[in-house]
C-alpha cells in the first residue's frame, strides 16, 4: 500500500470514503450487523460528526476506518485509493481514544514523539515536531512528566497532541471528551476545534451528545441500529430531521398527525398557547387541547398539553411566555405551517 | 467497629500454631538438627561450599531453575497475552485449559515424560527409525528442564496474564495507529507494561524449580542431582542430618535471595 | 486468519509440553501391555483392576483425604478469624503480621517437611499422621489468609457499621454479616487449599510412618520401584476426580478465580 498521503488526489477526493460497508459478528445464523451497507464521504478539511445513540455502529465505523475493524462487506478509500485490507498503521491515521491509551511508561514528550519515530524520521526533527505538538495543546513545560501526573483534561490534550503530531490525513477521534466533567468537556470542545483549525487536518468525531455535534461539525452524520439515518450540515439537518429517530435524538419531543400534512414535528418554541377567545393572528394549525401540567421556568413556562390532533389524541409541549395558564384549562394551540416539519412515515421509530 | 482485644484474641491460635509447626521446627532445623549442635551444620555448609561433588550440584539447580524460568517466560507469555487478546469466551476456556494441570500431583504430571522419554520410549522409537539410534533421554538435564517447564508453565501464564489482561487493549491500537508494526507495539507496549507481572511469575518459577522435588528426581534420578534430591538423598539414604540441614540452609537462602531481589527489581506502584 | 504466527507458535509448543504428557497417560493407562509403551499395546482395563486392588494406594488416598480435609479445617478455623482481624482489626503492624502469616510460602516445602520430622516427629514423638496434619495446616494456612482475606478487603466495611447501627452486637454481627459477605472466599480458600493439600509432594515425603503415606508420595514410591502401568492408571481415576471436582467449582465459584491466583 503506497503512502496514501503522497499519492493524495485531486483535491475534491474525500479524504474518506465508505462504500457499502457492512460489519456483522457472530455466526451465519444469529449474525448481528453493527454496521450495514454503509456508505459515505467525508469531505476534505471538515468536521464530521457521527452521531447516534450507543450500540448504533458509530463507534465500530470509526474504529474500521481506522483499521482495528474489518469490514465483512464493502469498501473503504482513503485519499481515493482502496484501503480496506490495510493494517492501521500504513493508514497515515491519527486517532484519539475515550480513554485517552496514552502509554504509562513513557513521557509526554516520548507518547508524543511514538508515532514520529515509527515514521522513521530523523531524531532532532522527531523532538522538533514533537515539541511543536505539545506547544500546540499549551503543555509544553510538562514534556518530561508521565501521564499519570496530569489531570484528565490534560491528559486528552496530550492524546490530541500525539495524534496531530504525525500530520495524519485523517483525525479520528472516539468520544473524546465523554471522561471529562461536564465544565471541562466545554471548555474542550473550543479547544478540539481550534487544533483542528490550526492544523487544517480533516476530521472524524464519535459522540453521543448532540449538542457536542452540533457545535464542532460542519458536517453531521446521524446513525441508528447501523443504518445511516441523515447528513448534511448541522444548520440543514436540525431544522428540518428526515424522520422521527432523528427528531427525537435531536431533542424534538411533539409528534402529531396534522390533516393535510401526515406527521409532523414541531419544536416546543415554535407553538403558541392561545387563551380563550385570542385570536390566532397568521396562518396556522389551531388544536383544542387541554393543559395537564405546567413547569415553571424563569422567563417562561413550558406547558404539557393533551391536544386533539388528526390521529387522536397527541401530547405537546410548548414554551409559553407567560405565568397565567393552569392545569386543567382548556386552551387552543396554534402551529405556524412554516415551522411544521414533515417526517418520513414511521422511519426510524421501530425500537426505541 | 469490634473491639481491640478481641482482634488480638483471633490472631493468637493461628499465631501459635505457626511458631509451633513452622518457625520454631525450621529455625531448629536449620540452626541444628535434634543431634548435633550448631558448630556441626556450620561446618557442613562449609563443606558443602567447598566440595568438588557438590559444587556442581549448586550449580545444576541454578542453572536448572534459570532455564525453566527462561523457558517458561518464552512459551508463557505468548499464552498470557493470546488469552487476554481474546473473545471472552475463548479466553474462559484457554485459561481454564492452562491451569487445569495445577489440579493434578506432580508425580502424575511428569509421569508421562517417563514413558516419552524411556529408552523404548516415544522420541527413543522415532529416532531409532529415523536411523539415529537411540539417545539417552532420560536421567539428564534437558529431562529435568522439559518436566520443570510443563509444571511451572501454569504459574508463569497467571502471572503473565494478570499484568496483560490489565492492560488497555486501546493502548497497542494506539501504537498501531501511531504507525507501529504488530511487532513493534508488542515490544514498545505492551511487554514493558507486562513486565512487573512477568517480573513476578519468573520469581515463582524460580524459586519452585529450585525446590521442586518429584520431577527431578524421576526425571534427573541419582545422575543429575539438584539440591532438592540431593537433600532427599542426605535424608532418607546416608541418614545424614547435619548434612540435609546444611543443603536445606542452602536451599532457603537461595529462594530467599531472589525473593528479595526481585521485591527490589518491582517498581512501588508500577503501572498496574 | 492467524494474526500473530510467531506467538501462536510459541503458545502452541506450551500447551502440547503443559498437556502432552497427562495425554498421553491416557493412552498408558488403558494398555493391554505391560509395559510402559506409548502408543499402547491393545486396549484393557486391566491395569486399573490391579490399582484398586493395591492395598497401599487404598490405604495412601484414605490417608490423603484425611490429612487434606482435617488440615483445610484446620486451616480455615485458624486463618478466617486471622483473616478478619487484620482486615477489620485497625491493629498497629498489620503489614507485619500479614506478612507472618503468609511466610510458609517462602521456605521451601522440602526444607518444612524435613524440620517437621526432625524436631516433630523425631524430636517430639509424635506419629506421622499428625506431623502431616501439622505441616498441611502450616501450608495451607497462607492460602487461607490471603484468599479468605480478599472478600474481606473487598467488601465495604460499612455493612458491619450499618448493622451495629440497627442494633446488632459485634458477635451478632460476625455471623450475620461479616461471615455471608466472606463466604465466596471462603468456599474459594476451601477448595483451594483442600486440592493443594492432596497433591503435595514435598512436604508429605518424609513425613512417613509405618503404613502411613500420602497417596502421590505412595504412587512416587511406587514409580521408582517398578516400571509397568498401574501408576498411569492411578493417575486417570484422579484425573476424572480433578475433573469433577473443576467442574463443580466451576459451578460454585469460578474455576479460574480459584485456581487462578
Amino acid at each position: 500500500m503506497a503512502n496514501t498521503a503522497e499519492t493524495a488526489a485531486a483535491p475534491g477526493t474525500p479524504v474518506v470514503r465508505l462504500d457499502g460497508v457492512s460489519r456483522e459478528y457472530g455466526k451465519a445464523s444469529g449474525a448481528f450487523a453493527a454496521v450495514s451497507d454503509l456508505s459515505l464521504d467525508v469531505p476534505r478539511g471538515s468536521f464530521t460528526t457521527l452521531l447516534g445513540p450507543s450500540g448504533c455502529g458509530k463507534t465500530t465505523t470509526l474504529r474500521m476506518i481506522a483499521g482495528f475493524v474489518r469490514p465483512t462487506s464493502g469498501r473503504i478509500l482513503l485519499e481515493g485509493a482502496d484501503a480496506t485490507s490495510t493494517p492501521p498503521e500504513k493508514r497515515n491515521i491519527g486517532m484519539v481514544f475515550q480513554s485517552y491509551a496514552l502509554f504509562p511508561h513513557m513521557t509526554l514528550r516520548d507518547n508524543v514523539a511514538f508515532g514520529l519515530r515509527t515514521r522513521r524520521i530523523a531524531k532532532p526533527e522527531v523532538l522538533r515536531r514533537a515539541g511543536e505538538a505539545l506547544e500546540l495543546v499549551g503543555l509544553s513545560h510538562l514534556a518530561d512528566r508521565r501521564p499519570a501526573q496530569l489531570s484528565g483534561g490534560q491528559q486528552q490534550r496530550v492524546a490530541l497532541a500525539r495524534a496531530v503530531a504525525v500530520r495524519p490525513s485523517v483525525l479520528l477521534l472516539d468520544e473524546p471528551l465523554s471522561n471529562l466533567d461536564a465544565r471541562l468537556r466545554v471548555q474542550m470542545r473550543q479547544e478540539l476545534l481550534r487544533v483542528q483549525r490550526e492544523t487544517g487536518l480533516t476530521a472524524v468525531l464519535v459522540t453521543h451528545d448532540q449538542d457536542e455535534a452540533l457545535e464542532l461539525s460542519d458536517h453531521l452524520v446521524i446513525m441508528n441500529g447501523g443504518r445511516l439515518e441523515q447528513q448534511g450540515a448541522p444548520r440543514e439537518v436540525f431544522p428540518a430531521p428526515a424522520n422521527r429517530f432523528v427528531a427525537e435524538f435531536l431533542g424534538y419531543q411533539n409528534f402529531l398527525t396534522v390533516p393535510g400534512h401526515g406527521p409532523v414535528t414541531v419544536r416546543p418554541e415554535h407553538t403558541r398557547l392561545l387563551a380563550d377567545g385570542e385570536a390566532a393572528g397568521g396562518d396556522g394549525v389551531l388544536l383544542d387541547a387541554q393543559v395537564r401540567g405546567v413547569t415553571y421556568q424563569g422567563s417562561h413556562c413550558l406547558v404539557e398539553v393533551a391536544a386533539a390532533s388528526g390521529d387522536g389524541e397527541a401530547t405537546l409541549h410548548c414554551l409559553h411566555p407567560g405565568d397565567d395558564v393552569r392545569p386543567g384549562a382548556r386552551v387552543r394551540i396554534a402551529l405556524p405551517h412554516r415551522h411544521l416539519v414533515a417526517l418520513a412515515g414511521g422511519a426510524g421509530t421501530e425500537d426505541r | 467497629m469490634f473491639r481491640r482485644s478481641a482482634m488480638v484474641a483471633l490472631l493468637v491460635p493461628g499465631l501459635a500454631v505457626l511458631a509451633f509447626g513452622f518457625l520454631y521446627p525450621v529455625a531448629a532445623t536449620l540452626a541444628a538438627p535434634p543431634d548435633g549442635d550448631p558448630a556441626t551444620v556450620a561446618r557442613e555448609t562449609a563443606a558443602l561450599l567447598s566440595d568438588p561433588y557438590l559444587l556442581p550440584v549448586i550449580a545444576r539447580t541454578i542453572r536448572v531453575a534459570v532455564v525453566t524460568t527462561a523457558a517458561c517466560l518464552l512459551l508463557g507469555f505468548p499464552v498470557a497475552y493470546l488469552i487476554s487478546r481474546a473473545p471472552a469466551r475463548w479466553a474462559g476456556r484457554l485459561l481454564a485449559l492452562a491451569i487445569f494441570p495445577l489440579m493434578l500431583n506432580t508425580v502424575v504430571r511428569t509421569y508421562g515424560w517417563l514413558v516419552l522419554l524411556g529408552s523404548n520410549g516415544l522420541i527413543s522409537d522415532v529416532s531409532a527409525a529415523l536411523g539415529l539410534g537411540r539417545p539417552q533421554l532420560l536421567y539428564t538435564e534437558t529431562a529435568i528442564n522439559l518436566g520443570l517447564v510443563q509444571l511451572f508453565l501454569p504459574i508463569m501464564i497467571l502471572s503473565c496474564y494478570s499484568s496483560l489482561s490489565q492492560q488497555d487493549p486501546r493502548l497497542e491500537e494506539a501504537a498501531r495507529g501511531l504507525g507501529a508494526s504488530p511487532g513493534r507495539a508488542f515490544r514498545q507496549v505492551v511487554l514493558p507494561l507486562a513486565m512487573p507481572g512477568a517480573l513476578v511469575g519468573c520469581t515463582l518459577v524460580f524459586a519452585g524449580a529450585v525446590t521442586a522435588f518429584t520431577t527431578p528426581q524421576l526425571l534427573g534420578g541419582a545422575r543429575e542431582r539438584i539440591l532438592s534430591t540431593l537433600l532427599y538423598s542426605r535424608v532418607n539414604v546416608s541418614l545424614d542430618w547435619p548434612a540435609a540441614s546444611a543443603v536445606a540452609l542452602v536451599m532457603t537462602v537461595l529462594v530467599l535471595a531472589v525473593s528479595v531481589l526481585s521485591g527490589r527489581l518491582t517498581p512501588k506502584g508500577s503501572a498496574q | 486468519m492467524i494474526r500473530r504466527p510467531f506467538l501462536t507458535l510459541l503458545a502452541a509448543v506450551a500447551f502440547t509440553i503443559m498437556l502432552g504428557p497427562v495425554v498421553i497417560l491416557l493412552g498408558v493407562a488403558f494398555t493391554a501391555g505391560s509395559t510402559l509403551t506409548f502408543p499402547p499395546e491393545g486396549l484393557s482395563l486391566r491395569w486399573f483392576g490391579a490399582a484398586l486392588a493395591y492395598q497401599p494406594f487404598l490405604d495412601s488416598f484414605r490417608t490423603s483425604v484425611v490429612v487434606a480435609l482435617t488440615s483445610t479445617l484446620f486451616a480455615l478455623a485458624l486463618g478466617i478469624p486471622a483473616a478478619v482481624a487484620l482486615h477489620r482489626g485497625s491493629l498497629p503492624g498489620r503489614r507485619v503480621l500479614e506478612n507472618l502469616f503468609l511466610s510458609p510460602v517462602i521456605v521451601p516445602e522440602l526444607v518444612l517437611g524435613l524440620a517437621l520430622f526432625q524436631q516433630i516427629m523425631v524430636g517430639l514423638h509424635s506419629t506421622a499422621t499428625a506431623a502431616l496434619v501439622l505441616g498441611h495446616t502450616v501450608l495451607l494456612l497462607p492460602y487461607a489468609v490471603r484468599v479468605a482475606g480478599a472478600s474481606l478487603a473487598l467488601a465495604d466495611p460499612r455493612l458491619e457499621e450499618a448493622a451495629r447501627g440497627l442494633g446488632a452486637g459485634p458477635v451478632r454481627t460476625f455471623f450475620s454479616v461479616t461471615l455471608p459477605v466472606m463466604r465466596p472466599g471462603i468456599l474459594s480458600a476451601a477448595i483451594l487449599a483442600f486440592v493443594t493439600s492432596l497433591n503435595n509432594v514435598p512436604l508429605s515425603l518424609l513425613l512417613t510412618g509405618p503404613g502411613v503415606a500420602t497417596l502421590p508420595v505412595e504412587m512416587l514410591n511406587y514409580v521408582q520401584s517398578s516400571f509397568d502401568p498401574v501408576v498411569a492408571a492411578v493417575s486417570v481415576l484422579l484425573l476424572a476426580g480433578s475433573v469433577a471436582v473443576a467442574l463443580v467449582t466451576e459451578r460454585l465459584v469460578g474455576f479460574t478465580k480459584v485456581f487462578g491466583r
